[in-house]
């Protein structure tokens, strides 16, 4: 008799839990895709400490190193002040140019030495056309929300998305040449906030 | 003249230019006094071979205005030359047989017109007394046409190779009748560019092309602001690095030397690093130790071609918003009077209404595409330079002086220039290799990479300028006002319109001194007066209640009917005749133009008349020059596509610096460094059309240079207002542009129009 | 030592491996047509082609360049009968001339990519390239003839 009231309230104390952390049961339970990205749905989720983990991840991801590739239009943004990239290169199809203004035309696979020079990484794109994967503009909640979507997030699922902050071209932001200060966070900072983010579930803050 | 065969019987010609020059009759606006009379006296030549090919020797300096092609025209031209086997080399600099040889001013063509067509019809008589003694014919019986002389009653014909060996026996005449501009066959008809198949071939032209056998390179640690110099430094890691052979500091000038009016330099104790190569220099600067110290207030003073001047150099370190301030501060103290019509103080005190307006500009780099840059080989007998510069002839003095050789021993050659724009009139860059060369004794050349070059100062003046208007009870217009000033000289033409047309007129002008170097910048003076004038001109129209080109008509109808004052430098006829043309050719008023924000301006300078019409669009709130419309007088156009090419470009160039245009200074220090916060005006960006109109008429050439420059500054800002409904009283534009719109937004998508297929061209500024 | 393929000839240079191709070309093989205009890659004067790319010479590295095929505007065809330089030609578009030697080769990628570009096209492949003096015009008209040529065989 009690075992069973014990697990009706228990119940109700997760459901409770779950919508007070903004995340609906709905989300959980009718986005498949979201399966992929919760292989485990016993998995030991932390709603708050995820959120809060992601509000670090923005400060990263919306810093200029992170976000001038990410930008809202198709012209790259550029230096601390995040204005439109001199000469207006354009994202083309494949994120990576067009014509005689493909990324790297000037950006090399390592950093150019010198104040005022392309920063370089072999990787040197945009994101495509079709999965722009836009940070500016974003709000912590929306960004949070389509970095988990595997629709949105370049079909990354879970493993995929741990790994790449693991990425070259995403570790580059720390190591972008004379004169451009790194993210506000450290690396290893921001890796520990990432995993976070995603182990504890991915959920997205509140606003 | 002489004359003089060549040994293998092709006829050399020197001609006499004394006769010809009435001096270069620079207008007083320019930079370029007249050159004392004993300069007048050179000669130039006509080379032609036994198989008909003509040499052309273009005499002057060629920057992008085309004369390799222009002023071997009008040789050709009274020569009766086959253009097609016409054969164009850049002169050596000889002063006595080539003329002034500068380039500046807009002035080559119009100083060089004479001369030269003196010279082809000297020349073409001489074949034709040739061909007269050879075949026993009256010479007036003969004809001439392409190349070829034709003795019509005998059916005879030779080609002038045929004569050539013996028209060089005979004495040059003077006088010979020259053609009459309707029988131009040569002049007025576009020819191209003699020079265009090397460029697109990659073949070496430029001064940075040059190589001379065991040549070094060299290039100068500059101080990292104005006002500073070089204190000591420490060389030992530079020496290390591969490749640098030397480092030492020398001095430009010795104390007291005094400077001729291009002697202009912005450093004189300099930091040399000598190598091998380029890049091998370039990174071994950097590992330089240097103590830079602060320079007190000198005096200096320059002989600009006689006038003596002494000038103070401040001590300090600049900065600009601190230079806005004493501006502003020294605009309300009294001024030099610069003219005064009638009685504009009572106009004044009468006037119902009082439009005052205040214009501002900041320094401009010159950002020639090819950076300074100079070869030397200095040897205790003799020296040879080799590179890009307008005037060899302002600058060979002060290298005899300082290398204590005598001019004949100084021999310089003018490469093709990567632009000039002004700034490679002065010579210091030679003067720096030829002393670096002297010491080290090797061929050398100087190269300033883009930042030595961009904050090396020699910059377009900051100005500022109050115009004032007096407005009767009826909205006449009783007295203009302009109170203008700047760092370090005004931008006041005291005797341009709309002075003459005004009963009462007052010009004032005033400067401050700095040590921030300046100089010539395409049209000084003209290229920031134009802004102002012609903006507020439109301004007064509109208070008036007239169309800005009626009001300028009108204007200038009264000042050539009934002028006031002395001197008025313009002709009011060729001034509005360029306002009429391009009221016309631009469909001023028309119904099908009204979604064009329209601007107009329209001005005086350099002996030509230019106006233009500029028409805006507005584009997801940016506004882009989508047309412009360009009616120039400068009498006979020799070259009319090459004029276009000039006309187009100068537009662009005025575009590009009104939006962009900022050289700024912190602490002495410049702040815009290289094209990454320069910002130039890009492809993009330009007119989707430029049509450009000459006024035909058969004054002897005026000049193209210049002239059409620095009315689109005021053509723009007067097309900025219609757009954005806010008038632009400073520039660069952009800076106010990019305020009122708060951020930099990042809207990429332009409309495209479907039915043709094509893109509108503009992007976001 | 650095064996590098430039218009389709071999040269061996000895350079530290970090220095650009730029001034490779010009001081070492004296290839002097790719030009210097800014040494970080803002204005285009250094364009050449490495394996079909228009890669800034200014910053591209001689290593990266070892071994590849490398074109500069020197080779860019056997007799100056490129569409390009013919319509650059044909247009009288230099003015100076400085930049027009990196216009050209920006523009050729374009016209080998895109055959048939439109205006836009040509803004979005040419921003890259300064011009001081302002023969935007004539370079977007020459592009089109080019590309008329090109289409028509010649």
């Amino acid at each position: 008799m009690h075992a069973k009231f014990l697990i009706v309230i228990t119940a109700l104390i997760t459901v409770t839990g779950f919508i007070t952390s903004g995340f609906t049961i709905n989300e959980a339970s009718i986005n498949d895709e979201s399966k992929k990205t919760h292989p485990d749905n016993t998995v030991k989720s932390d709603s708050a400490a995820s959120a809060k983990a992601f509000l670090q991840v923005y400060k990263v991801l919306m810093s200029p190193r992170c976000m001038n590739c990410h930008p809202a239009g198709d012209i790259p943004l550029q230096g601390d002040d995040s204005h439109l990239h001199t000469m207006s290169p354009k994202r083309g199809k494949d994120g990576h140019g067009l014509y005689a203004m493909k990324c790297t035309n000037c950006h090399q696979p390592t950093n150019t030495p010198g104040m005022h020079t392309p920063p370089g990484n072999p990787k040197w794109a945009l994101p495509p056309s079709d999965m722009k994967m836009v940070f500016q503009g974003k709000t912590a909640r929306q960004l949070a929300l389509q970095i988990r979507d595997y629709n949105q997030n370049g079909h990354k699922n879970k493993q995929q998305l741990l790994e790449h902050a693991r990425d070259t071209l995403v570790k580059a932001g720390w190591n972008m040449g004379e004169g451009r200060p790194a993210p506000p966070l450290s690396y290893s900072a921001f890796l520990k906030a990432w995993d976070t983010w995603i182990d504890k579930g991915l959920y997205a803050p509140v606003k | 003249m002489k004359s003089s065969a060549l040994a293998s019987g092709g006829l050399m010609i020197s001609f006499s230019w004394l006769s010809s020059f009435k001096g270069p009759g620079l207008s007083g606006d320019s930079d370029l006094p007249d050159l004392p009379e004993q300069w007048h006296e050179l000669t130039g030549y006509i080379k032609i071979t036994p198989d008909n090919v003509v040499k052309i020797y273009n005499p002057n300096p060629e920057f992008g205005q085309n004369v390799m092609t222009t002023l071997p025209m009008i040789i050709a031209e009274e020569l009766d030359a086959d253009w097609q086997q016409v054969v164009v080399e850049m002169g050596p600099h000889d002063s006595v047989k080539l003329g002034p040889q500068f380039t500046g001013g807009s002035n080559s063509t119009r100083m060089y017109w004479k001369p030269l067509r003196e010279a082809g019809a000297a020349a073409r008589h001489m074949l034709l007394d040739a061909a007269s003694q050879t075949w026993n014919v009256p010479i007036e019986e003969l004809t001439t046409k392409a190349g070829m002389v034709m003795h019509g009653k005998s059916g005879k014909s030779g080609k002038y190779g045929d004569f050539a060996a013996k028209a060089a026996t005979l004495v040059i005449p003077k006088g010979i009748k020259q053609k009459d501009p309707k029988e131009f066959t040569v002049v007025r008809h576009s020819k191209k560019n003699v020079e265009a198949a090397k460029i697109v071939s990659g073949k070496p032209l430029f001064g940075l092309d040059y190589k001379h056998e065991g040549m070094l390179i060299a290039m100068i640690e500059h101080p990292p602001s104005f006002g500073m110099k070089l204190k000591n430094f420490d060389a030992t890691q530079t020496l290390q690095m591969p490749g640098i052979k030397n480092v030492f500091s020398l001095k430009l000038y010795e104390d007291g030397f005094e400077l001729a009016g291009f002697d202009t330099r912005t450093f004189n104790d300099l930091l040399v690093v000598v190598g091998n190569t380029t890049w091998e220099v370039m990174n071994a600067r950097k590992k330089l130790k240097v103590e830079w110290e602060l320079v007190v207030e000198t005096k200096e003073t320059i002989n600009n071609f006689g006038r003596k001047q002494e000038v103070v150099i401040p001590a300090g370190l600049p900065s600009s918003e601190e230079q806005h301030k004493q501006m502003q501060a020294k605009a309300k103290e009294p001024a030099a009077l610069l003219r005064k019509d009638g009685d504009p103080e009572t106009a004044f005190s009468n006037a119902a209404q009082i439009l005052e307006r205040t214009y501002n500009a900041p320094f401009l780099a010159h950002n020639c595409m090819e950076p300074m840059n100079f070869f030397a080989h200095v040897t205790d007998e003799k020296a040879l330079l080799v590179g890009p510069l307008q005037a060899p002839g302002w600058t060979e003095p002060t290298l005899a002086k300082i290398l204590h050789l005598p001019p004949e021993k100084i021999e310089i050659q003018m490469t093709r220039m990567g632009g000039g724009f002004g700034l490679r009139a002065y010579g210091h860059y030679l003067c720096e290799v030829a002393l670096i060369s002297k010491k080290i004794k090797a061929p050398v050349k100087l190269i300033y990479t883009r930042e030595d070059d961009m904050t090396y100062g020699i910059y377009r003046p900051m100005y500022t300028a109050t115009y004032r208007a007096a407005l009767d009870a009826n909205k006449n217009l009783t007295a203009i006002h302009v109170k203008g000033g700047g760092i370090p000289e005004n931008a006041v033409h005291a005797n341009r319109f709309p002075a003459g047309t005004v009963d009462n007129y007052l010009a004032e002008g005033w400067q401050l001194p700095s040590n921030i170097t300046i100089g010539a910048f395409r049209a000084p003076r003209s290229n920031f007066a134009a802004a102002a004038e012609q903006s507020f001109l439109d301004e007064l129209a509109e208070q008036m209640g007239k169309d800005p080109i009626e009001f300028r008509l009108e204007l200038l109808k009264r000042g050539k009917e009934n002028p006031v004052g002395k001197n008025n430098e313009y002709d009011a006829d060729r001034y509005a005749g360029v306002l009429k043309l391009v009221r016309e050719k631009s469909g001023w008023g028309k119904p099908e133009n009204r979604k064009y924000s329209r601007g107009v301006a329209a001005y005086f300078c350099h002996n030509s008349y230019a106006a233009h019409v500029v028409d805006i669009l507005m584009k997801d709130g940016k506004p882009y020059v989508e047309r412009v419309f360009s009616a120039i007088d400068c009498g006979i156009v020799v070259n009319p596509d090459a004029a276009a090419n000039m006309v187009e470009g100068a537009v662009i160039d005025g575009i590009g610096n009104s939006f962009y245009g900022k050289l700024s200074h912190k602490n002495g220090a410049a702040e815009q460094q290289n094209f990454h916060n320069y910002r130039m005006i890009r492809h993009s960006e330009a007119p989707a059309s430029i049509e450009v109109h000459f006024v035909q008429n058969d004054i002897d050439p005026t000049g193209l240079g210049e002239p059409p420059f620095p009315p689109v500054f005021g053509a723009v800002a007067n097309a900025l207002y219609r757009s954005t409904g806010k008038r632009h009283y400073n520039q660069p534009f952009m800076d106010a542009l990019l305020q009122q719109n708060n951020e930099p937004d990042n809207s990429t998508e332009r409309a495209v129009d479907k039915k043709t297929d094509k893109a509108n061209k503009k992007k976001a500024f | 030592m650095i064996t590098l393929n430039i218009n389709t000839k071999n040269y061996e240079v000895d350079v530290d491996p970090n220095t650009p191709l730029l001034w490779v070309l010009r001081d070492h093989i004296n290839l002097v047509g790719t030009k210097y205009g800014c040494g970080v890659a803002q204005c285009g004067a250094c364009v050449v082609h490495l394996n079909g790319d228009a890669v800034r010479s200014c910053v591209t590295k001689v290593s990266r360049a070892a071994g590849q095929q490398v074109v500069t505007i020197e080779g860019l065809s056997a007799s100056n009968d490129h569409p390009l330089q013919k319509a650059w030609m044909e247009l009288d578009v230099p003015q100076c001339g400085y930049c027009q030697a990196g216009q050209i080769m920006s523009a050729a990628v374009l016209l080998r990519e895109n055959p048939n570009p439109t205006d836009e096209d040509i803004d979005n492949a040419m921003e890259g390239n300064i011009c001081r003096c302002g023969t935007y015009l004539r370079i977007q008209k020459a592009i089109h003839l080019a590309a008329e040529m090109q289409r028509k065989g010649q």
